[in-house]
């Protein structure tokens, strides 16, 4: 079979031990270039060897533990989903598309790591692998065509014992297996496995080091000999069309993914902890920090939460509940009814509250279950070695949640616990300080918090580029004084919306059946696209950009500017 | 066998040299457009350039006794050619001829990399914090802000403006981070000019330009030109300075894949700061350039 | 640019004339190695540039005077004049390193170095040959310095492959980097600007991880720097 990238077998493609922490192996698989990358948890990610915004190779970028940094614009792409969490040409901007590079199938196993062209055939075990400890030797690049090293392996053998000719390049001489990566159309790499650890590792790998350099010499005179196969050309593959112009606000309606609760925990007087995983055990989708995901309850409701998850931290979501003894059913009904190994719908995670890492200082407050994002964007900033200040206030000190997260960060961490609220007010002012150039501060907390910070930095000079917040409610007054004409493009009926009504009841009345969940502007659930009229935005969900962009606007509490709006319903 | 280049990008002036650092009476030979080409200066110290027909290289010659001449001019201290039908112009850089600034060359540099990707490079800010770290600029401070783009119809160029961006040392005197502003034009397919606020006289502006020698499609030599207004830097600073900035872009572009710059808006995922690559690419694009790009399948 | 420096600590210089004075070129590898082991080991130095490329000043009368080699760099200190990389580096090893461990008086330590000292020569007149005929029109023989490059490449992959499974990091037998490993990083590290790819070297590509995480290391340009180990 002629080599191509249409082959599903799975090949070695370095050993376990190529692959240090920090650290970027540059690889290659019939004809095409691979960046293979442990990371911090000891996920290996084998993606495509170029980032996809200017096609710079990754090789020579940089391992920072869970995400890999592009050395050419900085951009960082997450372990395992490869997934884009930062620009920093533009450090405001949560990256609204989904940037991910290519990444192949890849498995670790009898000290080799494994991948394959293509997702086509499942990872299985060469024949005979199972039951024995593999001892991986010293791999051998050899620049001659793939299926004339495993033809130079066969002859090693010995006349009265020859050599077993295994599927994908495989040869098994005696008590060793030797695969040959088919690097490229004039190039491979030998990987040799022995069965059982050697009595004298050292001199065993020093004796087939020497067999093998011997046998490379032989295949490359030989190779010299004949004309040198034309290169296998890589292709690469087009980005999608959405990727490929400069990005629209396109407003995610994402799916909804179902995961499990796999732990959940009192991580503090008042504060559940809840871990959420793939019900298959697979990664969930990138998330920068900041990041929230709506969480669909048993009783129908919608309620967001933000991630607490450092960078490439995949594997599940972190989310923190606060346990309201007022809580109008919907944390109730986390705290009080979902146990672990209950299934749960949630969103792909959504951005309103990206963090710059383009700060000369950077101020993070909390205030307490507010630490949720909080904890995330520390995180972030902790891989990057990039200094920040942690402010965590709450009423009582066993209120302090996600302890032992904190404890393992090099940031300056502040627990201030039972302050009032005008020494609450002092204390922040101290923290600030006077506004000085490309300060940043974050704060996460209860809305009188939310002012308190806003107007106590405003106070000192910050100004409002400078303050970040999110709301998780909508606590703004809601101006329903107008009234004006909706036109329902799809359904074809005009509606009047008086003034004290919302849109989301005119339709609802008008017989339509219309989502909905908080009707307050702060989950996304009514999320209605605009055709045409100019909104009225009043809700906290969407956030400035896209509220500029004019194309989408929450029915249950936006309204129209003009007389008349057109929505696509 | 390479193909042959475009009609437009044949009937281009190409530099090729430096024009005093060609030898007088002796010949040396470079790449143009996958022709070899061979040149000299005479004692009048003109250049003289043809196709080469052998291994001419290190030869002495007569210039004189040289028949079959490509068409030559000097231009900013460098030679052009043509391996077509010439314009009779070449691009302007008003700025040259101001009798006050120290022009130089700073070297001739071959790089494996296709001539457009290497003026994409010479147009981008956002890499400035991670290439040129603590010289053209240094994390924290990444981000490009909006500027404009146009593509003048009059001059029939690329013209980016009001480029800010933020750099810890962009004067010498500088204690503290401070943005600069650029210019930067592409009146040629392959070459690029800068304008960059100057530290000694705030009304005016040092130039710096990039004059790509596309050799292969492949493969290029950047020749680089420095305009300044500098009464206290010698030539040997300012060509270390300029050369030290390249020499940081080159592992960068070395390794870029395709070589070739890809036009199909799908190869790539662009973001705002790369406006103005993204009108270079549109206009190679409409100018019909196909060597050293890959063409936008129609 | 010809001012006193001592890289790695901004704001701090020593007042007065440094007694080094390091006769240099950005782009050069070899002066580089001297740039690297004088910041490693916190020592002052002043830079007299030198117009390598284009201007060939290191064939002019003055620096052959200084060096009638015509080659890059010349160190001077005080009234010493030095040239060559290998032998500055043991000199300056010698003279400013109080631990004593860039260049170890062991004897069978200091036959090693000087071992690697030649590899390191070697590694310049073939992947540094390289790279000069491709980006400075230099006229050597490109192929036959990228397949010498190799053999010198497979070597040093294979012997610090073996390092690396008996324990030792580096080119020589210590359990910290020497003189050697400076003498050879730059131009394994600038290799690909001579189309010599590493991709066939990954204990080659871990050592010069492990280069660039020495304290003190500074780029010059073509080189990037490492991000931070795992703490």
């Amino acid at each position: 079979m002629p080599l191509s990238l249409s082959d599903p077998t799975w090949y070695p493609i370095a050993s376990s031990e190529d692959l240090p922490f920090r650290h970027v192996y540059q690889g290659q698989l019939l004809g095409r270039e691979l960046a293979v990358w442990r990371a911090d948890d000891g996920n290996v990610n084998v993606w495509e060897n170029r980032c996809l915004h200017r096609g710079v190779r990754l090789s020579i970028g940089i391992n920072e533990g869970q995400e890999l940094k592009c050395q050419y614009h900085g951009w960082r792409y997450a372990n395992q989903s490869a997934g884009c969490t930062y620009i920093p040409a533009h450090p405001a901007d949560a990256p609204s598309r989904r940037i991910e590079n290519r990444k192949y199938p890849v498995r670790e196993a009898f000290g080799l790591i494994w991948s394959a062209a293509n997702d086509d055939q499942p990872f299985a075990p060469f024949d005979g692998a199972q039951g024995e400890d593999w001892f991986p030797l010293r791999p051998m690049p050899v620049d001659a065509a793939p299926e004339d090293v495993v033809a130079g392996l066969a002859r090693l053998a010995p006349d009265d014992q020859p050599a077993d000719l295994l599927p994908g390049m495989a040869v098994r001489l005696g008590a060793a297996v030797f695969f040959v990566q088919p690097v490229d159309a004039g190039r491979a790499v030998i990987r040799g496995l022995l069965a059982g650890q050697p009595h004298d590792a050292m001199a065993a790998l020093r004796h087939h080091n020497e067999t093998l350099t011997k046998l490379r010499d032989r295949l490359e005179r030989a190779a010299a000999r004949k004309p040198a196969p034309e290169p296998l050309q890589p292709v690469f593959e087009k980005v999608s069309a959405e990727l490929s112009t400069m990005p629209d606000i396109a407003v995610p309606r994402g799916n909804t993914i179902t995961v499990v609760v796999k732990r959940k925990w009192k991580s503090a007087e008042g504060v559940i902890g809840f871990e959420l995983a793939d019900r298959d055990g697979r990664y969930l989708p990138t998330f920068q920090p900041g990041a929230h995901i709506d969480v669909h309850l048993p009783n129908g409701l919608v309620r967001q939460y933000s991630l607490t998850n450092g960078p490439g931290d995949l594997n599940s979501y972190v989310i923190g509940v606060k346990q309201e003894s007022a809580s109008k059913g919907g944390s109730k009904v986390l705290v009080e009814t979902v146990r672990e190994g209950d299934v749960l719908a949630i969103s792909e995670p959504r951005n309103n509250f990206p963090l710059r890492r383009d700060a000369t200082r950077t101020v993070l407050i909390a205030g307490g279950i507010g630490i949720t994002p909080l904890l995330s964007m520390a995180r972030f900033l902790d891989k990057s070695s990039l200094k920040y200040e942690l402010h965590y206030f709450t009423r009582q000190s066993e209120r302090l949640a996600f302890s032992s997260e904190l404890d393992v960060l090099h940031g300056s961490i502040d627990r201030h616990v039972g302050l009032g609220r005008e020494a609450i007010t002092a204390k922040v002012a101290e923290v600030l300080g006077p506004y000085q150039f490309a300060n940043h501060v974050y704060i996460c907390g209860p809305g009188t918090m939310l002012e308190m910070v806003q107007q106590t930095a405003s106070a000192l000079g910050w100004p409002d580029e400078a303050i970040h917040f999110e709301y998780f409610q909508n606590d703004k007054v809601i101006d329903a004084s107008s009234a004006f004409d909706v036109e329902l493009a799809r359904s074809a009926m005009t509606l009047h919306v008086p003034a004290g009504r919302t849109i989301l009841e005119t339709m609802r009345e008008a017989g339509l059946t219309v989502p909905s969940s908080c009707e307050q502007g702060a989950c996304g659930t009514c999320l209605t696209g605009v055709i045409e009229g100019e909104v009225d935005h009043q809700d906290v969900y969407l956030n400035k950009t896209e509220k500029a962009s004019n194309t989408c606007i929450m029915t249950c509490v936006s309204r129209a500017k003009g007389p008349r709006l057109v929505l696509d319903i | 066998m390479p193909k042959a280049p475009d009609p437009i990008t044949r009937d281009l002036w190409h530099v090729v040299a430096a024009t005093n650092e060609l030898p007088i009476g002796q010949i040396e030979t470079t790449l143009l457009l996958d022709r070899r080409i061979a040149l000299t200066r005479g004692i009048d110290g003109e250049p003289v350039a043809w196709l080469a027909t052998g291994e001419e290289n290190g030869d002495e010659i007569d210039s004189e006794t040289v028949l079959d001449r490509l068409p030559v001019r000097t231009a900013y201290g460098y030679t052009w050619t043509c391996l077509g039908t010439p314009s009779a112009e070449l691009f302007p850089i008003p700025e040259f001829a101001e009798p006050d600034r120290v022009n130089m060359s700073c070297g001739s540099i071959g790089i494996h990399v296709s001539a457009p990707r290497a003026v994409e490079n010479f147009l981008d800010m956002g890499h400035f914090p991670y290439v040129h770290t603590d010289i053209l600029g240094s994390e924290p401070h990444t981000e490009v802000k909006e500027y404009d783009v146009e593509v003048s119809e009059e001059r029939d160029e690329v013209l980016a403006t009001k480029c800010k961006f933020m750099q810890p040392r962009a004067a010498k005197s500088a204690t503290t981070a401070m943005e600069v502003e650029y210019v930067y034009r592409v009146p040629h397919p392959f070459c690029s000019v800068l304008y960059k606020s100057c530290p000694e006289d705030e009304s005016r502006r040092d130039v710096i330009g990039i004059f790509l020698q596309p050799m292969t499609e492949e493969t290029c030599r950047a020749h680089l030109l420095q305009s300044m207004i500098d009464s206290t830097s010698t030539i040997t600073d300012l060509r270390r300075f300029q050369q030290t900035i390249f020499g940081q872009d080159k592992p960068i572009l070395e390794n870029q894949y395709p070589k070739k710059l890809p036009l199909d808006p799908r190869s790539e995922t662009p973001i705002r700061a790369d406006k103005s690559a993204i009108a270079y690419r549109r206009w190679l694009s409409q100018k019909g350039i196909t060597y050293g790009v890959i063409p936008q399948a129609s | 640019m010809d001012c006193p420096v001592k890289p790695g600590n901004d704001g701090q210089q020593n007042f007065g004339e440094p007694m080094i004075t390091l006769y240099d070129f950005e782009l050069s590898g070899n002066c580089y190695k001297l740039r690297l082991l004088m910041n490693i080991l916190d020592v002052a130095y002043g830079i007299h540039p030198v117009d390598f490329f284009p201007g060939r000043e290191h064939k002019s009368d003055w620096f052959l005077r200084l060096n009638p080699f015509g080659q890059l760099p010349v160190l001077q200190d005080g009234e010493l004049t030095l040239s060559d990389s290998g032998a500055i580096l043991a000199y300056l090893a010698k003279k400013y390193d109080t631990s004593g461990q860039w260049f170890p008086d062991d004897p069978a330590v200091t036959a090693e170095i000087l071992r690697w000292h030649a590899v390191a020569d070697d590694i310049t007149a073939t992947s540094s040959a390289a790279r000069l005929a491709l980006g400075y029109g230099y006229n050597f023989d490109i192929e036959k310095s990228r397949k010498g490059a190799h053999r010198i490449f497979r070597l040093m992959d294979e012997h610090l492959w073996f390092g690396e499974k008996s324990g030792r990091d580096w080119l020589c037998a210590p359990s910290h980097p020497t003189t050697a490993d400076i003498a050879c990083f730059p131009y394994v590290m600038l290799s690909e600007e001579g189309g010599i790819s590493r991709q066939d070297y990954p204990a080659l590509r871990r050592w010069t991880d492990r280069v660039r995480r020495v304290p003190g290391f500074v780029v010059m340009s073509g080189i990037f720097p490492a991000g931070p180990a795992k703490t």
